[in-house]
């Protein structure tokens, strides 16, 4: 059924593909550094990342290949699919340091949390497209939506992975804002958000997690406890000064000092070694990716490209955004990985599946409609 | 999937675009803002608190071990060595790369000589510290033992030999009491300013010489700069500065004069003094018994420290200047300058001394009992009459006293630069109501004016005095360093004489009491026979210091006195007696008298002093000469 059309392959949005390319070498060059030190692993970590990257490529290759509208009557499908893999994960899960997050796949140990994100990305697309009145949501209008944010966001609360759990909050304000809410609605759900934080810090919140937050406070009150992260971050980035001490040079990041630096601290490790010139450019490619994506996302041939766009963008600002402001200590310890830079297959091949879509929405902007 | 399913979606009608284009551009605003946020904390941290952070990551990977720095050593006056540093051999164990400890700590245990639970005890105290950190197992083991370990150091692995600069006492305990000892920082001494330069398990000058030049002596330690994992596993070692020895301390003090001291000390407890009259430096500072340095190494026992402590010799008290004595006759010195300068006697002014003088109700006797007739001046000071002085006392006053006696250094601190240095006792009525609310009576004159009673001094005090005397009237500060040199010889400090001024009395007055000094030695009658030397003239005084008087002693044989009742024996001297160049002062505690029991210590000093001059070998010693008894002093 798929047809051929030569306006696709001239449509190939090769702006996108470049980002992701250059921020995918600077990655693997990076996870190179942080784990060539590493024993015990056995096959090297960045030869795994590059498997994962060649795996996405295809995922992406997959993508391009079906109009992106597909998604409309697969989205359900792809819910009930993502529920049923959290709730997998929660009971039969494999418990990695007092987290249920893993599925033993064999050759792959999946984290379902991470496609979920994308797959809530998906599902809210394809509900605002549906019942967009274009008078703007109530408040009993997003009680739908909400209650699809709400399950797996508890699901993975639960496992417990608060950080990814609040990334689907976030992306599911952004999107239900975007779509449009009526004044008083957002007025409400502001208040009652603000209500609600120290309701929620005192029933909701485990232990560790009120104390991360205030460690993040105040991290110099244990600094050899839950302090040690983002203290030993901040000298990474900072020492790392103007131009950096030099590829394989950090001192911070080679001699352990730094803790998970081929994970969530991926970033330190490239700051200490390539200092802010180093640091600034990695910037700036996420900034021009992101807003590349809000141009493919008001260039879409028609509203669920909008929305979906939309949705993967907000997705891919809101985990950049995270995890540098938590690297550099301006946010608490919570663990959201960096797009494309931080090791993991999953967190990897969801984020290349959502930039495949974003090609994808490129790609059709001028195909017929009716 | 058919295209009609799609055919149903339509483009987004221009208005819908424009609203949602409108939300499109807030929401780059708020890209573009949390880009410059992050950013700006970017540019926060990595330059405008760079400098910070590169000095917080470089604390964390560099471990700095330092190595000690030769001591500097001590000379003597003829730049002969005292004390060197020579290099000792201490066991370490680096945990870093021993893979089977306990098969090793089993071997080395018994190459060792010790239990192996005495090594472990050693590791497991030091199980906090970074691995890379070496824990040392034993210390300054002897070649034998070296030698083994070097043999076997294959089959040792873990075990590795440190060297570190260590203390070689050339002459043992010699002069000990003024050279002092080292040991390890205590924590207490840790906290203190002077030595802020210091870290735990530093060795430092304890006390003496060694302390108080410590900062001279020390020396600059090396450090290798090392740099370390998150879990302390040694990386590699960065750079290294080497160990800077410290600097050379030339002492006043001369060996050879040194030891003849100690040797006519023997087995009595007491103190030698000898100091070059013109210039206040100490040629012997000796104090016995010795300090026994080896019990100081490493930190002195419990019971070896109470043993020393109640030992009734004393060997802890640096009796040059911390022993107080009353100065006996030797304090005649003092009361003959105040009275002629004062004018109250002069040379030719006789006294009838019948063996005692009344003075209100209370009889103070001479010490020879039959009396010395009728005295003039030199005859008093020659034989040491006390009657004479009593009558002279009673005509200067106590205050007259004290004023000549400050003048010659007496009942202050000397100034010189050692610890605990102590300044003796010179009574006098403002003194008596400061201190007692009480006045002054008459008749406590007397016994001041024979050096008993309240009056207290120190051997070094004497010494002084005796060099003021015959140099012409000038009080110098005592010096024990001369000059101090860097290890490649450059001169970093000298230490000229330093006059303390001019003492008070008249020339002429100085002139008689030389003279009548010599004639303590020389002259028939004279206290001091003992000490005569075939071609060179000495001066000097006797004195007998009483320590208590007991009834019950009286009319005791000498031997029969208890030791510790017994009179402490003095001699004060200089020579050569028409252009003094030094002056010898000799305390024998307990020693009972001053000519036959300190005399010969000065007599050996003396002669070791002019062999040396003359440039002669030590001369075989002489066969002593029967011990002739002499006339008791008092």
């Amino acid at each position: 059924m798929l047809r051929f059309d030569r306006r696709l392959l001239l449509n190939f949005d090769l702006v996108l593909l470049g980002a992701v390319l250059v921020v995918a070498l600077i990655g693997l060059a990076n996870l190179y550094s942080s784990t060539h030190l590493y024993t015990n692993v056995g096959v090297p970590l960045y030869f795994k990342e590059l498997t994962y990257y060649l795996m996405g490529a295809a995922i992406i290759l997959l993508i391009i290949s079906c109009d992106y509208r597909v998604l409309l009557t697969l989205n359900y499908p792809l819910y009930a699919l993502m529920i049923l893999l959290l709730l997998f994960a929660l009971v039969f899960g494999k418990n990695i340091s007092g987290a249920q997050r893993w599925i033993n796949l064999g050759f792959f140990r999946l984290q379902p949390s991470e496609p979920a994100k994308l797959i809530l990305v998906i599902t809210l697309a394809s509900y605002y497209y549906r019942k967009d009145t274009g008078r703007g949501f109530g408040l009993l209008d997003l009680a739908i939506p909400a209650l699809l944010t709400g399950l797996p966001f508890i699901l993975i609360a639960k496992q417990p992975d608060l950080g990814t759990g609040l990334l689907l909050v976030f992306v599911f304000a952004s999107m239900t804002i975007f779509v449009k809410l009526q004044r008083t609605t957002l007025a409400t759900i502001l208040c009652g958000g603000l209500a609600f934080i120290p309701i929620g810090w005192k029933f909701f919140l485990k232990p560790y997690q009120r104390q991360r937050v205030e460690t993040f406070l105040n991290p110099e009150n244990d600094p050899l406890g839950t302090g040690y992260h983002i203290i030993q971050s901040k000298i990474a980035v900072g020492s790392g000064r103007i131009i950096g001490k030099g590829y394989l040079q950090g001192t911070q990041g080679q001699l352990d000092f730094l803790p998970e630096r081929h994970t969530d601290f991926a970033f330190s490790v490239w700051a200490e070694e390539w200092g802010f010139l180093g640091s600034f450019t990695l910037i700036i490619c996420y900034f021009f990716m992101i807003l590349w994506g809000l141009n493919i996302a008001i260039s879409a041939r028609d509203k669920f490209g909008v929305l979906l766009a939309f949705g993967v963008v907000s997705l891919i600002f809101w985990q950049a955004f995270i995890n540098l402001a938590m690297v550099m200590g301006l946010l608490p310890v919570v663990g959201v990985p960096l797009p494309l830079f931080s090791y993991g297959g999953s967190s990897l091949l969801t984020n290349l599946a959502g930039l495949g879509i974003l090609m994808n929405i490129r790609m059709r902007r001028f195909m017929g409609t009716s | 999937m058919s295209p009609r399913h799609f055919a149903r979606i339509n483009k987004i009608d221009p208005d819908e675009l424009k609203m949602l284009k409108k939300r499109i551009d807030i929401a780059m605003a708020v890209i573009i803002f949390s880009t410059a946020l992050l950013v700006t904390r970017l540019w926060y941290l990595q330059i405008y608190r760079g400098d910070e952070y590169i000095k917080l990551a470089e604390k964390n990977r560099i471990r700095i071990q330092e190595v000690a720095a030769p001591r500097g050593n001590l000379l003597d006056r003829t730049g002969a060595p005292i004390i060197t540093s020579r290099p000792s051999f201490n066991v370490v164990w680096n945990r870093e790369d021993a893979p089977n400890p306990d098969a090793v700590l089993k071997d080395l245990a018994s190459i060792l000589k010790e239990d192996i639970s005495v090594l472990l005890d050693k590791i497991r105290a030091a199980a906090e510290n970074p691995r890379f950190m070496l824990i040392r197992l034993k210390e300054d083991i002897d070649w034998d033992t070296l030698t083994t370990i070097e043999n076997k150091h294959l089959s040792l692995p873990g075990v590795r030999i440190e060297v570190v600069p260590s203390r070689d006492y050339l002459y043992g305990d010699f002069a000990s009491h003024l050279i002092g000892y080292i040991g390890e920082i205590s924590p207490t001494e840790l906290k203190a300013n002077r030595y802020n330069k210091y870290q735990s398990g530093d060795q430092i000058g304890k006390q003496g010489i060694e302390k108080i030049f410590d900062k001279y002596l020390m020396g600059e330690k090396g450090r290798t700069y090392l740099e370390v994992d998150v879990h302390g596993f040694q990386q590699r070692q960065m750079q290294t500065q080497e160990p800077f020895p410290g600097n050379d301390l030339h002492l006043t003090l001369d060996i050879e004069l040194q030891r003849a001291a100690e040797e006519a000390m023997g087995d009595k407890a007491g103190a030698v003094v000898v100091m070059e009259v013109n210039t206040g430096n100490l040629l012997v500072m000796c104090s016995t018994p010795l300090l026994p340095l080896q019990e100081f190494v490493g930190g002195i026992k419990t019971p070896v420290w109470n043993k020393l402590l109640h030992d009734p010799l004393n060997p802890l008290l640096n009796k040059t200047i911390q022993g107080q004595y009353p100065p006996g006759s030797v304090f005649k010195i003092v009361t003959a300058l105040a009275a002629i300068s004062e004018g109250v006697i002069n040379q030719d002014t006789t006294f009838f001394c019948s063996g005692f003088i009344n003075f209100g109700n209370r009889r103070f006797g001479c010490w020879k009992k039959g009396g010395h007739g009728t005295v003039n001046f030199h005859r008093a000071l020659v034989e040491s009459c006390d009657v004479y002085f009593y009558s002279v006392g009673q005509r200067l006053g106590i205050d007259n006293i004290a004023k000549y006696a400050n003048s010659l250094g007496l009942g202050k601190k000397t100034g010189i630069e050692l610890e605990h240095d102590k300044g003796g006792l010179i009574p006098s009525t403002a003194w008596k109501r400061q201190r007692y609310k009480d006045k002054w009576h008459e008749g406590e004159t007397l016994s001041v004016a024979i050096g008993q009673g309240y009056v207290s001094t120190t051997p070094l005090q004497l010494c002084r005095m005796t060099a003021a005397v015959v140099n012409g009237g000038t009080l110098y500060r005592p010096q024990m360093v001369h000059k101090i040199t860097t290890p490649d010889g450059r001169i970093l400090k000298s230490f000229s004489p330093v006059s303390e001024g001019k003492i008070i009395g008249s020339e002429h007055s100085l002139a008689l009491i030389r003279e009548a000094l010599v004639g303590v030695v020389h002259e028939p009658g004279g206290t001091a026979k003992v000490v005569r030397l075939p071609d060179v003239f000495i001066g000097g005084k006797t004195g007998t210091a009483q320590v208590v008087r007991l009834a019950q002693n009286e009319g005791l044989g000498e031997q029969a006195i208890p030791y510790k009742y017994r009179d402490h024996a003095w001699f004060t001297s200089f020579a050569p007696a028409d252009k003094p160049e030094i002056a010898v002062t000799v305390l024998v505690e307990h020693g009972q008298h001053g000519g036959s029991a300190a005399g010969p210590v000065a007599k050996a000093v003396y002669k070791r002093y002019f062999e040396l001059k003359s440039g002669k070998k030590t001369a075989p010693e002489e066969a002593t000469s029967p011990v002739v008894p002499e006339e008791k002093e008092e």
